[in-house]
């Protein structure tokens, strides 16, 4: 964090159980040295492990005790939010060595040791031209999952970013450094007014400050996933692009004031796309964020889509689908959605969800006019075009019953270009069979599962 | 780091003009003159020598740009803080860049003093160089702006002052005990206590965005200085090391 600075530690010095091995990283937040373990064998420790150094030479007592702490909170967080993905913390250890001024006193983490990170893997694998790397939508999956767990335990993360995301030597993620991360009581907590500027969400720059701190909310992940989506799927690029950081905050201000459409990497695969834009809501009311728990089946379905993220061969391919559609909404995943055997046999039970036509003249309006009726897709796969629309239509304020969903199918965008790849099935009203709602005509999030995907 | 609001412009009351205080993010700008119905403007200047178009002051990412209308004045750009570093903006100059982040307008009048317009930046970005020269918008950074060689920074710390010597919870100095203090400094000899209060407005609205949620309105200012300094050694904004930017205390006469 800002209060440490990067130290040197000779190899083959000692803390605790553990001997200095070789340097891994260093920066202005301190400095990450390999070692291996020394004290008896067995007792649960690994035999490797990676220890940071927080120096806390030149600092007031003061600083070196908030150190410290923050060094506690990140084991007590491992312990409790402990999970396969998450790097562990195992212990620290505070260094007492008069000999040494600069060491003496220094706050060290032991934590799990990784091969490298995402961002090493970014720069590996040759920027901008070289497209998705190796692997992305596996890796992005795991990362979600890791998030899931989080979000579900109370925490959120704070500062997601490729360089805080580790690879193990067998390829799973570990997600690292903890010390923004902040529990959440009921709908936020209050964190350190810290973060990556890449990555923080345009919110942040207008939300007041308290003496607790800065409100962090679990949508402060989710946008950090999207924007770490990107680079990994566009060979490093940020979604919000310019040579400077000011730059770079100039275009997200664009965006989240509205002057500025989204203009993502023309590189992503599609399926992802979605997602994406999803994850870079600007967090209006009226088209919140999805939680990972919504993004989670969503990543799942892209990596399907998509099993080595090829995107180049798949663009030209849809390129030429969409020329076919004539309709700008219509990007179709590729995916098994566009198979029409969605139409099988009902779920036992339904929930309401109520139709919303945001289009002015209709919002509110019961008197259902021509102008103002929607269509139920036959398929949400299939491009949204007259063949592909049932004929019994339904109106804003009408109730419907829908018994599941499907995420990253069929754009669809309303009026105001608010736009969903999410479709409810719902039945028919006043008919036999299946429709399907989009999800931008509705404001309900009914709690229906997944539709089973055709074999 | 980036913020919604990139610049805040002030003119202050007098000067041929209302007293106007307005905001605008990137991409923004303000058109400003003597104004004609045919030719609006946002900020009216109304003295007869200033053109009826004048300029037009743009937010540009974290800094603004002036262009000057005019086809025979140079406008002066002044930094008040900076012992008279300026920038002289040609006659029909346009998209000139402004580095400073406090700035003064001046416009000339044939007679009276110049119309001025006041220009804060507030958004201007300091960061740890090592790390942001490696990383770029990836280095985790904390999310304040702070000039350390500004007149409000001298301000914050001699708000967080007695808590730092004494650890203790006194109480935060008032302004004319700041005031007071910090006119020992070479650079605030002329410090006005009007002036101290536009810098702890500045820092609790436009640097620290203090959330105010004090609301007794006799204690309003207390409420936010108070909030100022916790937050200030909170997130190790000031440090005992800055200390050092203060003047020495001579006997008799430190801060109660």
């Amino acid at each position: 964090m800002s209060l440490a600075h990067a130290m040197e530690v000779p190899v083959g010095y000692l803390v605790g159980d553990w001997e200095v091995t070789e340097p891994i990283a260093a920066g202005s937040w301190g400095s990450v040295y390999a070692a291996r373990h020394r004290g008896p064998a067995g007792g649960g420790s690994p035999a490797e492990a990676a220890l940071k150094f927080l120096s806390t030479a030149g600092l007031a007592p003061r600083q070196a005790r908030q150190l410290a702490e923050s060094a506690q909170r990140e084991v007590a967080f491992s312990q409790e939010a402990s999970h396969p993905h998450l790097i562990r913390v195992y212990e620290t250890i505070e260094v007492r060595d008069s000999d040494r001024e600069e060491l003496d006193g220094a706050v060290v983490l032991v934590m799990e040791r990784a091969e490298r990170s995402l961002l090493d893997l970014l720069h590996d694998a040759g920027g901008p031209t070289a497209g998705p790397v190796p692997d992305a939508g596996p890796l992005l999956t795991q990362i979600c999952e890791a998030l899931v767990h989080l979000h579900d335990s109370g925490w959120v993360h704070g500062d997601l970013k490729p360089g805080n995301v580790l690879l193990m030597p067998d390829g799973s993620v570990r997600l690292a450094d903890f010390g923004l991360a902040t529990r959440i009581e009921g709908t936020h907590g209050y964190g350190p007014p810290m973060g990556s500027p890449d990555y923080l969400p345009p919110e942040r720059n207008t939300e007041p400050l308290s003496e607790r701190g800065v409100a962090v909310r679990p949508s402060l992940d989710v946008w950090a996933l999207g924007v770490t989506a990107h680079q990994l799927l566009s060979g490093g690029r940020l979604p919000f692009p310019g040579a400077t950081a000011a730059a770079r905050a100039a275009a997200l201000h664009e965006y989240s004031t509205g002057r500025a459409e989204l203009r993502l990497s023309p590189e992503l695969p599609d399926c992802w796309r979605a997602i994406i834009e999803d994850c870079l809501a600007a967090e209006t009311e009226r088209k919140p964020r999805p939680t990972v728990q919504d993004l989670l089946p969503r990543f799942k379905a892209a990596v399907a889509a998509h099993p080595r993220a090829r995107a180049r061969r798949h663009r030209r391919r849809m390129l030429v689908t969409l020329v076919g559609t004539g309709t700008a909404t219509a990007a179709v995943c590729g995916y098994v959605f566009a198979l029409p055997h969605f139409s099988g046999t009902a779920g036992a039970s339904g929930v309401d969800i109520r139709v919303y036509n945001v289009e002015k003249g209709c919002l509110g309006n019961t008197e259902r006019l021509t102008n103002c009726r929607l269509g139920l897709a036959r398929d949400p796969g299939k491009p949204y075009e007259v063949s592909n629309v049932l004929d019994q239509r339904v109106w804003h304020g009408d109730t419907l019953v829908a018994d599941c969903v499907v995420y990253g199918a069929t754009r669809i965008a309303d009026e105001y270009g608010v736009g969903s790849t999410n479709w409810y099935r719902v039945k028919v009203p006043g008919g036999e069979g299946y429709g399907w709602l989009s999800a931008v005509r509705t404001r309900d999030v009914p709690a229906v599962p997944e539709c089973e995907r055709p074999a | 780091m980036g913020d919604d609001v990139t610049i805040v412009v002030h003119v202050p009351a007098g000067s041929g003009a209302a007293q106007i205080t307005t905001e605008i993010g990137p991409g923004d700008a303000l058109r400003f003159g003597r104004g004609a119905p045919d030719t609006p403007v946002d900020l009216v200047l109304d003295d007869p020598a200033v053109p009826r178009l004048a300029g037009e002051i743009r937010a540009t990412e974290d800094h603004w740009k002036l262009s000057n209308f005019s086809a025979t004045q140079s406008y002066l750009v002044e930094n008040p803080e900076g012992a008279g570093e300026y920038v002289r903006v040609a006659p029909r100059r346009l998209g000139a860049p402004v580095p400073f982040e406090f700035s003064r307008i001046v416009l000339p009048t044939r007679t009276g003093p110049p119309v001025s317009v006041q220009v804060f930046a507030p958004s201007h970005s300091y960061g740890e160089a090592a790390d942001f020269a490696r990383l770029g918008g990836a280095a985790t950074l904390v999310a304040f702006s702070l000039d350390e060689s500004a007149t409000y920074f001298l301000v914050l710390v001699a708000l967080c002052e007695p808590r730092l010597r004494d650890l203790s919870t006194a109480a935060v100095p008032t302004t004319p005990q700041i005031t007071a203090r910090l006119r020992r400094h070479p650079a605030c000899r002329d410090l006005t206590e009007q002036a101290v209060s536009f810098h702890v407005d500045y820092l609790a609205r436009n640097k620290l965005r203090v959330k105010n949620n004090d609301d007794a309105p006799g204690r309003r200012m207390d409420g936010r200085r108070e909030a100022l300094v916790s937050l200030a050694l909170r997130f190790g904004l000031v440090r005992e090391e800055h200390l050092a930017l203060l003047p020495a205390r001579t006997a008799g006469a430190g801060v109660s």
